[in-house]
């Protein structure tokens, strides 16, 4: 009885906070919104030229980013965009740093870890808006409740091989492919530090059960920081295949002119995202969502695709350069976000024994 | 008279027991604030992204126990790097101030050329000429007809040796610091008293430098052990890890693990304590003062033919430390990706573009310049205080002060700096003005990091200066700062200018307080080179480290023809 009153009161609260969270968020959209060149806002863009300025913290790269913001303010003369690039870990402890210091400097936000982002949604950390280009984003690939962070670009994780070591007969069609013994000492992954590489290890334990990592760490992996180390690896001939090989780091190498296979794996590509937020307390609010809203809409997408060879979560959009659609992809996508958040110390503390980290 | 004298002693005692507490203020705001942070943080088992931490233990300490092939991995390639790093420099300084080579002059300037470089930078190149399977060195063994690698640069030796040759150089810096301000008389002496010349050099003039051995050793020692770059790039392909990968993978990671990262980086400085301990009780047995008040101009030893193979170990030290591994950047930085096998190669002008056209990096380069001018100055005037502090004041509490300065070195900066950005932090709500996000918190974090450098260099120098030479100036009726300025500031010039350029160097090639602390307005190139590498390409990092040792070495260069201009005396 006591039990019963205790979960129907959480229940309550839940109902709650919901309902609350919903509010926040709807009451930060518009009804008219304003159409821009290419996409729509909230934001009151006279106030966000008075602002001049929008600081944008990301874990992307940053020659690329220098070129998306050269973009935004071709769009915005009026409006100076910088940012600042760190690792995932340490943006959260300069942002949470920054919070608790109430020194804000960050006005909008792109990571590609879904616990970080959930996590600072949990603390209060996004400013809630519901951009009006969230329209055109299919529903899990928004916050929940909306209003708080989208899928500003999906990450596309497959197989690629070295062409001049592994014969095209030879080479992986599936992920269970990937076991072969032949990629023993000659094979490279992500570590735990990466969040698509958490994704890929989740999506595959659901998929082939435990096994599938335990036959994996016989390969003796190399685990590296980035997708640069893994393929340059790959290409120089010291690795055969790159496990969790980003699409994106396959297009730029090959728009360059690098000898590299790129595997879309039979059973389906596992995609990570990143995730596009305004910050709460953000100095310059007004050019903050004007930004959110570009990232989202036709022009910001565009540029993250030219600049970062990303592929846009939307579905009117091209695909990144010399790449496919997403359609045209069979997609794992993570389906249990509660599941997948939980799973994190384990993944951590199984995927560092793999790659020799602990 | 003797009332002013009178008068003066108890004000001097008074002034005697305010230095310390002094001195102690300002690097305790500089040091023991964020330290404060630090012990705190290595205390939280709680929430990573609360501070003040809501749980406090000690787990993080209790965790370091599962660790001990980590600490037994940082200790072996520590130590190893140390003894190769101190070698090198010991036998360079003795080659390149105590005989007369062909082309010393010359030779004395490139030697300081591998500290230019990020030590990202050497670690890559070395990774390019001795990688196993492709690097060059065992693509050209394979030609030769070898079976297998001939070098695997992705072991625990390989990593020290790279450490080894860009550390190298810093004890080189320091060592020839103290060769130079050496009395060439007593190694005459031995020689009229019928001692070889390599008897001479191993007899007494490595006793008489032993100062300078010692401050050499330790900071090397206290470097290599927060060292991050050449075990992340060279140690994590071969599962080689070391107390900073952990450290680094335990900040970068989401949920970041900072309490342990802080407690393996406080143990640390236990370590370099325990070195420091035993510094001071080898130094405390002998007298090492060399320059007295009898005047010497350093005659070199000429060696006629035998001169040959020690102008062949400086010019094999610069090929390794130097000339191949900028050959090796140079060739991937004209890449269109990077990669070894020759038959893959395609050449291009892009990233050289990429560099110049993004603003961003020019932007980066002259801030961290502005920087390294900034704080080179101001640092090797408080390093200067401090030096004189610790080891010639007759004041109690002195030696609290060495070890209060030495901490940054011994705690890995990609921990430190975290201690860092919280205490700016919080100072900055009580500030009228901002601080945070500004090149001025660079500036001030820089100049804590770079203390113990300043120290350790002039030390030697310092341990060096007869008391009796001062002693004369205040007899012969000189004010202290007339003694300074006439007798004891000409004295250090060596060690001056020395601690001068390694901080200036070591200011533009920063990268661990710089990660916490540049914001979107104050960015720096070190943290923008590691971005590069990391994120974007291995071509495009190499043209930007070739870029950023180039304009250092030409800042160098002119900073060193105004000095020598104004002070009409070579630097």
């Amino acid at each position: 009885m006591r039990q019963s009153f205790r979960a129907a009161v959480s229940m309550l609260a839940i109902g709650f906070a919901t309902v609350l969270g919903i509010t926040a968020a709807e009451a930060a959209s518009c009804p008219n919104p304003r159409q821009m060149d290419g996409f729509k806002t909230c934001a009151d863009v006279a106030k966000a030229e008075q602002e001049g300025e929008v600081v944008f913290y990301t874990t992307d790269p940053p020659q690329a980013t220098t070129e998306v913001m050269n973009d935004f303010m071709k769009a915005f003369p009026k409006i100076k965009a910088t940012f600042l690039r760190l690792q995932a870990g340490n943006l959260f402890q300069r942002l949470m740093s920054e919070r608790q210091a109430k020194t804000n400097v960050a006005d909008v936000m792109s990571i590609s870890e879904m616990t970080f982002a959930t996590d600072l949604q949990k603390r209060g950390g996004y400013m809630p808006y519901e951009s009006p280009e969230y329209a055109a984003y299919r529903k899990e690939y928004k916050s929940q409740p909306e209003g708080y962070f989208g899928w500003g670009t999906l990450i596309v994780a497959g197989l690629a091989y070295n062409p001049k070591l592994v014969p095209a007969n030879e080479a992986p069609k599936n992920w269970p492919d990937a076991l072969n013994a032949t990629f023993k000492d000659a094979v490279n992954t992500k570590l735990s530090t990466s969040g698509l590489q958490d994704a890929v290890w989740y999506k595959l334990r659901q998929l082939y059960g435990e096994d599938y990592w335990t036959k994996f760490a016989t390969l003796q992996p190399h685990g590296f920081d980035s997708y640069v180390q893994q393929f340059d690896r790959m290409v120089n001939g010291q690795d055969k295949l790159v496990h969790t090989a980003q699409y994106s780091a396959y297009l730029q190498l090959k728009a360059k002119g690098a000898e590299l296979e790129f595997v879309f794996p039979t059973d389906g590509v596992v995609v990570g995202q990143s995730l596009y937020g305004a910050v709460e307390g953000a100095p310059h609010p007004e050019a903050a969502k004007l930004m959110l809203d570009w990232f989202l809409g036709k022009p910001g997408q565009a540029s993250l695709q030219n600049h970062h060879y990303l592929s846009s979560p939307r579905t009117d959009m091209a695909p990144p350069p010399g790449g496919i659609p997403t359609g045209q992809m069979k997609v794992l996508l993570i389906d249990d976000w509660d599941a997948y958040l939980k799973s994190r110390p384990q993944f951590v503390r199984e995927w560092d024994k793999i790659t020799g980290m602990r | 008279m003797n009332t002013t004298a009178e008068r003066r002693g108890p004000d001097r005692r008074l002034g005697r027991f305010l230095v310390v507490p002094g001195i102690l203020a300002t690097i305790g705001l500089l040091v023991i604030y964020p330290v404060f942070f630090l012990v705190t943080e290595s205390l939280n088992v709680g929430d990573a992204g609360t501070f003040p931490p809501d749980e406090l233990g000690f787990g993080n300490y209790q965790d370091m126990v599962s660790d001990t092939q980590v600490l037994w991995n940082t200790a072996f390639v520590a130590g190893l790097a140390t003894v190769m790093a101190v070698g090198f420099g010991l036998l360079l300084a003795w080659i390149l101030t105590r005989t007369a080579i062909p082309g010393r002059a010359r030779l004395e300037r490139l030697m300081e050329l591998p500290y230019y470089m990020t030590p990202l930078v050497g670690a890559l190149a070395w990774g390019v000429i001795a990688a196993p399977k492709t690097g060059l060195a065992n693509q050209l063994g394979r030609l030769l007809g070898t079976n297998g690698d001939v070098l695997n640069i992705y072991s625990a030796w390989g990593i020290a040796w790279v450490m080894a040759l860009f550390e190298g150089t810093v004890a080189f810096v320091m060592i020839s610091a103290a060769m130079k301000s050496m009395d060439p008389s007593m190694e005459e002496s031995a020689r009229v008293l019928g001692a070889g010349k390599f008897r001479v050099a191993l007899t007494v003039t490595l006793p008489m430098i032993l100062p300078g051995i010692v401050s050499a050793t330790i900071f090397v020692f206290a470097e290599m052990l927060s060292a991050f770059a050449a075990a992340f790039v060279l140690g994590i392909p071969s599962r080689f890890i070391v107390i900073t990968t952990v450290i680094w993978q335990s900040t970068s990671a989401y949920p970041p693990e900072y309490g342990r990262a802080a407690a393996m980086g406080l143990c640390l400085f236990v370590v370099l304590a325990v070195a420091i301990g035993l510094a001071r009780l080898v130094l405390r047995k002998g007298s090492y003062a060399t320059i007295t008040g009898k005047a010497f101009r350093p005659r070199p030893l000429r060696l006629g033919a035998r001169a040959w193979p020690l102008v062949t170990v400086c010019w094999a030290y610069l090929t390794f430390a130097v000339f191949l591994p900028m050959a090796a950047l140079l060739m991937t930085s004209f890449q269109k990706f990077a990669t070894v096998i020759v038959g893959d190669m395609h050449f291009t002008l892009d990233n050289y573009a990429s560099v110049f056209r993004q603003g961003a990096v020019a932007s980066a380069l002259t801030n961290s310049i502005v920087l390294g001018l900034g704080v080179a100055t101001v640092g090797s005037l408080l390093v200067g205080v401090l030096t004189w502090v610790i080891f010639r004041a007759r004041v109690p509490g002195r030696f609290l002060v060495e070890y209060v300065v030495m901490f940054p070195q011994a705690v890995p900066r990609l921990v430190f700096g975290l201690g860092l950005l919280w205490a700016w932090l919080w100072i900055g709500q009580a500030l009228p003005f901002t601080l945070y996000g500004t090149l001025w918190i660079l500036g001030l974090a820089y100049l804590t990091v770079l203390l113990p450098l300043g120290v350790r260099t002039l030390a030697g120098v310092v341990l060096q200066i007869d008391k009796s030479l001062e002693e004369c100036a205040r007899v012969c009726g000189a004010s202290w700062v007339h003694q300074m300025r006439t007798v004891t500031l000409p004295l250090l010039r060596p060690g001056i200018v020395a601690a001068w350029l390694l901080i200036f160097i070591s200011s533009v090639r920063e990268l661990g307080a710089s990660l916490f602390l540049m914001g979107p307005h104050s960015k720096v190139i070190g943290p923008a080179i590691v971005d590069a590498w990391l994120t974007a390409s291995s071509e495009l990092s190499a043209a930007m480290a070739l870029v950023q040792t180039g304009v250092v070495f030409i800042a160098v260069i002119f900073l060193l023809r105004v000095t020598r201009r104004y002070s009409g005396d070579p630097a």
